[in-house]
């Protein structure tokens, strides 16, 4: 099969052909129908998180279930899925004390003396992120999958797979935002725009988006945005707090920088909470005024919406398909595998929100 | 000859050691690989030598900046 492979951080994927394993028990073959490019991938791609080489990235696609290992019953040949980076085990204590997205045993992956699921000849080719989709076919545990209905475009099921679970997973299921309470989203990209969705399906009062792309603040008020701020043009942490008359009872950074973390704190209100979404590079330290913990600010991390992707994608399939979440505008091209460079490229201007790879069936 | 300590950049587990003591290393060789929040972090000779020590096993849970192995330069 085609894959795009990283064998160095900083150089383009190359376009190469790669050899995927049969499944074992509990593994299912999909073949990815589309696949976003996220601004994730590009952190690995350009080195600011290290990860295991040679690896084929991609980790927020939908597909069709091509073959199942002897063990699996959840789903069969032809289904339609979604991939989660969130693969579960079920029994360790994260997942029986419901935080599935924090799981981390090994077993969902192939143990080091088992043959890799994505080699070359000798070569491994590390799975990334237990998915590995930018490729024409994935291997993955049938706890990275959930089963979808055949009615959902596959392209918008695509970005549920990691932008919508995680900007809109962020605000219900990490900060629990309350009908009426104030919100600024800081970064309007795939998971910030889904972050802004998901505060209007929550029935947010104010909802700020802060970006600095006037494109994406246009786009971030048709998602639900009652106010934008173009962050190059003035101080948005004042600019927030004079709208929301003392600040917000949540913010969200969906960037991954040190500074829009700091911002995301100083626009709480006392008692309010900051939700981190974006991976800041590793070694980067942020910095809080201590004295604000007096005022009962609250920060914390989200991965991957904090979801529980088996109940949750389905529900945000039947979001978009009546109306609620405005999947149509997040995309702003569909490409070929062999245009994934440029879609990396572009993710480094912000002036798109999301390239879709649409694979030849 | 010096030397040097290699911590883990992050918290994680030990999935895989691909270096023995003993091992020359040039710098960026992988010396094993982590497991943290789904990824699979390597840990690289910082420079080039000869791995001294390895200071965790496989499956071994590990601290953000815990040393995890020696090389000589
Ligand atoms: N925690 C998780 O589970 C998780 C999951 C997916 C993505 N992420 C992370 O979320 C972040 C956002 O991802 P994305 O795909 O939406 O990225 P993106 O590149 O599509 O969007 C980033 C946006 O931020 C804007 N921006 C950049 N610098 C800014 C600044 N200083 N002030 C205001 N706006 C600024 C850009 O114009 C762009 O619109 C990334 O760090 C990504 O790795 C985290
Ligand atoms: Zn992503
Ligand atoms: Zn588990």
């Amino acid at each position: 099969m085609k894959a795009a492979v990283l064998r160095e951080a900083n150089t383009p994927l190359e376009i190469e052909e790669v050899s995927i394993s049969k499944p074992g028990p509990r593994e299912v073959l999909v073949r990815p129908v589309a696949a976003g490019v996220c601004h994730s991938d590009l952190h690995f791609m350009d080195g600011s998180y290290p990860y295991a080489l040679p690896t084929i990235l991609g980790h927020e696609s939908a597909g069709i279930v091509e073959e199942v290992g002897s063990d699996v019953t959840y789903v069969k040949k032809g289904d339609h899925v979604i991939t989660c980076l969130s693969a579960f085990c079920g029994h360790c204590d994260q997942c029986i004390t419901g935080h599935l997205s924090l799981c981390a045993s090994p077993e969902v992956g192939r143990m080091p003396e088992e043959a890799p699921r994505l080699h070359k000849g000798d070569e491994t080719i590390h799975q990334f992120l237990n998915l590995s989709s930018f490729a024409e076919l994935m291997l993955i545990h049938e706890h990275a999958l959930v089963k979808i209905r055949e009615d959902m475009p596959m392209d918008r099921a695509a970005l549920i797979g990691c932008s919508t679970t995680t900007g809109v997973g962020a605000v219900f299921h990490t900060a629990g935002v309350e009908p009426g309470s104030n919100v600024a989203v800081i970064g309007c990209g795939g998971v910030g725009l889904a972050a802004i969705n998901g505060a209007a399906i929550a029935g947010a009062g104010m909802i700020i988006a802060v970006d600095m792309v006037d494109s994406k603040l246009e786009l971030a008020k048709s998602l639900g945005a009652t106010h934008t701020i173009d962050a190059g043009q003035c101080d948005a942490v004042g600019e927030v707090k004079e709208l929301t008359q003392g600040g917000c009872h949540y913010t969200f950074e969906a960037i991954g920088l040190k500074a829009t973390t700091e911002q995301a704190w100083q626009m709480l209100r006392p008692g309010g909470a900051a939700t981190v979404i974006g991976m800041i590079p590793v070694g980067t330290m942020v910095e809080l005024h201590g004295v604000d913990f007096l005022a009962e600010k609250k920060i914390q991390g989200s991965n991957m919406g904090s979801n529980r992707f088996r109940v949750d994608m389905p529900r945000f399939v039947d979001f978009y398909l009546n109306g609620k979440l405005h999947l149509d505008q997040m995309i702003s091209k569909h490409i070929k595998l062999s245009e994934v460079n440029e879609a990396l490229a572009a993710l480094k201007t912000g002036q798109d929100a999301r390239h879709v790879i649409m694979f030849d069936q | 000859m010096a030397k040097v300590e290699i911590p883990s950049e992050v918290t994680g587990n030990v999935w895989k050691i691909t270096a023995s003591v003993g091992d020359t290393l040039a710098a960026d060789d992988v010396i094993m690989i982590l497991e943290s929040m789904k990824m699979e972090i390597p840990v690289e000779a910082p420079e080039a030598g000869r791995l001294v020590e390895l200071l965790v096993r496989v499956e071994d849970g590990v601290e953000e900046d815990q040393v995890v192995a020696v090389i000589e330069t």
